[in-house]
């Protein structure tokens, strides 16, 4: 009982590690309502997009999933299940299009987006009631101009962040935005591809503008490494007292000696020991003067554990 | 077209693929640090499983072919040899080596006197020495960090943090941390002894304690789990360190921590080794900025040296009379195991015949194998 007890907690325990790189983590991240010029399916039609990214490191498919526009009909659209181009790779986006004409293929929906009120678009596990995500494009959208998240994937937990952090973004800074290309703020419609065009790492040129010279990375990096082997050396030095101090009662009830003597005893190191027992044997075991070689000879053996039932099979652990 | 002048075409367009007709003097070069290498490695013994597989690879990578699509180089995707190298270029060897150390090391000394972690933290100075001084030399700051690590003297931790930072560095950078620990005798003695008076030479330290199994056992979990929380970019060095660890004091995995300590480290070292020299092409690897490397991971490692020693001076200023610790362990922080103790050892020798500093080097030696690798991880973090 107890045995299987453990095995369905591992199970559990695994499944839920394995949870974390499926399809809750997928975001819908940016939409196109009205697409006047923009990006073109593979029948040359310019419809309403809808961008799904995988804020994951590993490959997620989607299919099996559902595309909602309406809260009471959560399994309005399933993604079909069968295409290989439902994956999504770490860190990548898939395109929908709301076009209302799903007999064209996986990624045509049979809904189209309402070009003048707001939309409710919501994704679905496939089990067609866990909401994975869900966004309401405000209405008056302008043709062209998309509805995203300021950065693939974000949410309000990391825009938060980042204004903590003193990054580009400042109070105010909202989670979802609106791309336009006619408009110069850096924000680009960019069906299947990045919110946000990072053109120079962050980190570095944080590193450059601040730290030319090294000495905070000097000073931050070996403070870490210190409080590291700090914090190492802080728990062996009572691990080592608690075992020293496990010894002199282990050696006071063994052999009644006094406390001070088993003090001596545990705190002694092993080659004292050798000493006193090389001592012993010369001082007891009596021999005549032999005259012996000391070598060292090369040991050599074919056999490897590899074949070997004994290594191979070891002994159910005995019960207690 | 007649037949001989058939055969002598066939013959000119043969040559064109001979590596006599490709050759340039930067593979010339390159061929002879290869047959250094292996000089060093078998005349000298300087580190030879390192150094052969590497100096053979060098000669490997060096014989230059016309570039026709047949997948014979290194870098060209498909071929045997980059099928090989993407252990190193995906960063999967470093860890499994670690893996291997950790099964082969006993971590007694250290956790008998715990103090002595202290030493193996205060040796990655060389690693931010290097650091400061590449940035000033003009390298990018994720480029310096790569640098850098080389004084950490850890060969799969160095080719782990320059396949993330710096991977077009990670040839240069690779051999330079190899080569340097190979000639860790011949750069750690003057500077020890140019830091310590004769009579800090003559320190004797306290035997350590017996260590019992059930200490040894929570040294690996405790280990990780400190580390990691501290820096978790560390985690595949440092949890396949404490992993391999593990595996040889649990006492139950006796076969697998063999076949970690054994088989699988050295399959792991042939492959990285004759990878990591084959990644030195010529074209690629003889630059300006090599040659800055060489230099900096040479400073680097004095540096690491001297800021161990010096540590322990300094750390001897508030230990009792009888705790004095011997500054000639200082260097064993950087953490070429077990060339660096051995080198305290051998110092230590010289000046009292009957003062076995070994086993108290090997304390900082391996605390300097996690310290560099959480180095490697706050580099990693900051900069990847």
């Amino acid at each position: 009982m107890r045995q299987r007890l453990i095995f369905i907690g591992l199970l559990l325990f695994a499944a839920i590690g394995a949870d974390a790189q499926r399809t809750s983590s997928l975001k819908i991240n940016e939409i196109l309502v009205i697409n006047q010029d923009n990006y073109q399916d593979d029948y040359g039609n310019k419809s309403p997009w809808i961008e799904i990214y995988n804020a994951s490191p590993g490959t997620v498919n989607i299919a099996g999933c559902y595309l909602t526009n309406d809260p009471s009909n959560p399994k309005k659209y399933m993604i079909p299940k069968g295409d290989v181009l439902t994956k999504i790779s770490p860190w990548q986006h898939i395109l929908f299009w709301a076009d209302g004409q799903h007999s064209r293929g996986t990624f045509h929906l049979n809904f189209a987006l309402d070009s003048i009120g707001e939309n409710y678009i919501a994704l679905y596990d496939s089990d067609g009631h866990t909401l994975i995500d869900e966004v309401t494009v405000p209405a008056g959208n302008l043709p062209n101009r998309s509805y995203g998240l300021v950065e693939d994937g974000w949410t309000q937990a990391k825009l938060d962040e980042a204004i903590r952090l003193n990054s580009r973004y400042k109070d105010g800074s909202q989670l979802w935005v609106y791309f336009d290309d006619t408009v110069a703020d850096g924000r680009y419609v960019t069906p299947s591809s990045n919110n946000k065009i990072l053109d120079t790492n962050e980190k570095i040129e944080n590193f450059k503008e601040n730290d030319a010279q090294g000495a905070g990375m000097t000073l931050t990096a070996m403070g870490v490494v210190f409080s590291g082997l700090l914090l190492l050396f802080l728990i062996f030095k009572l691990i080592g007292n608690i075992a020293v101090y496990s010894s002199h009662r282990r050696a006071m009830k063994a052999s009644g000696l006094s406390k001070e003597e088993a003090k001596g005893i545990a705190q002694q190191s092993g080659d004292m020991y050798a000493a006193i027992a090389m001592a012993i044997y010369e001082a007891t075991e009596l021999h005549d003067e032999e005259h012996t070689i000391l070598t060292i000879k090369r040991s050599v053996s074919s056999y490897s554990p590899w074949s070997s039932k004994i290594y191979t099979l070891r002994e159910t652990p005995i019960k207690k | 077209m007649d037949f001989l002048s058939f055969l002598g075409d066939n013959l000119a367009t043969f040559w064109t693929y001979t590596a006599f007709a490709n050759f340039t003097w930067g593979h010339i070069i390159m061929l002879f640090v290869g047959l250094l290498f292996i000089y060093l490695a078998i005349a000298k013994e300087f580190e030879p499983m390192l150094l052969i597989p590497i100096g053979f690879g060098i000669l490997i990578g060096n014989i230059p072919f016309k570039d026709a699509g047949l997948q014979l180089g290194i870098y060209e995707q498909g071929s045997v040899l980059n099928t090989l190298y993407q252990g190193v270029t995906s960063g999967w060897y470093p860890p499994l080596i670690f893996l291997g150390i950790g099964a082969m090391t006993d971590f007694s000394a250290l956790i008998s006197n715990p103090k002595l972690m202290l030493i193996g933290a205060a040796a990655q100075f060389g690693i931010f020495g290097a650091y400061i001084i590449a940035l000033t030399m003009g390298f990018e700051p994720n480029q310096a960090g790569a640098i850098g690590i080389i004084g950490g003297a850890d060969g799969p931790t160095a080719i782990f943090l320059s396949s993330k930072l710096a991977p077009n560095l990670m040839g240069a950078i690779a051999i330079s941390a190899y080569s340097y620990m190979a000639l860790v005798p011949v750069i750690q003695p003057p500077v020890m002894r140019l830091l310590t008076t004769k009579k800090e030479r003559l320190i004797r330290m306290k035997p350590p304690r017996v260590v019992s199994q059930t200490e040894k056992i929570m040294f690996p979990i405790f280990g990780l789990l400190l580390t990691c929380f501290l820096v978790p970019s560390g985690l595949p060095l440092l949890g396949m360190l404490f992993f391999g660890n593990l595996l040889k004091e649990s006492g139950v995995t006796r076969r697998l921590a063999e076949t970690a300590r054994g088989p699988l480290i050295d399959i792991v070292t042939i492959l990285l080794g004759v990878t990591v020299g084959a990644s030195t092409q010529a074209t690629q690897f003889l630059t300006l900025a090599s040659v800055k490397i060489f230099a900096l991971g040479a400073l680097s490692f004095v540096i690491a040296t001297a800021a161990g020693i010096l540590f322990v001076k300094f750390f001897n200023l508030f230990l009792g009379k009888n705790n004095k610790i011997n500054p000639l362990i200082g260097n064993s922080g950087v953490s070429a195991v077990p060339d660096s103790a051995r080198i305290s050892q051998t110092v230590g020798l010289e000046y009292d015949p009957t003062n076995y500093l070994l086993m108290h080097a090997m304390g900082p030696n391996v605390a300097g194998v996690i310290g560099s690798a959480v180095a490697a991880g706050v580099l990693l973090g900051f900069l990847g």
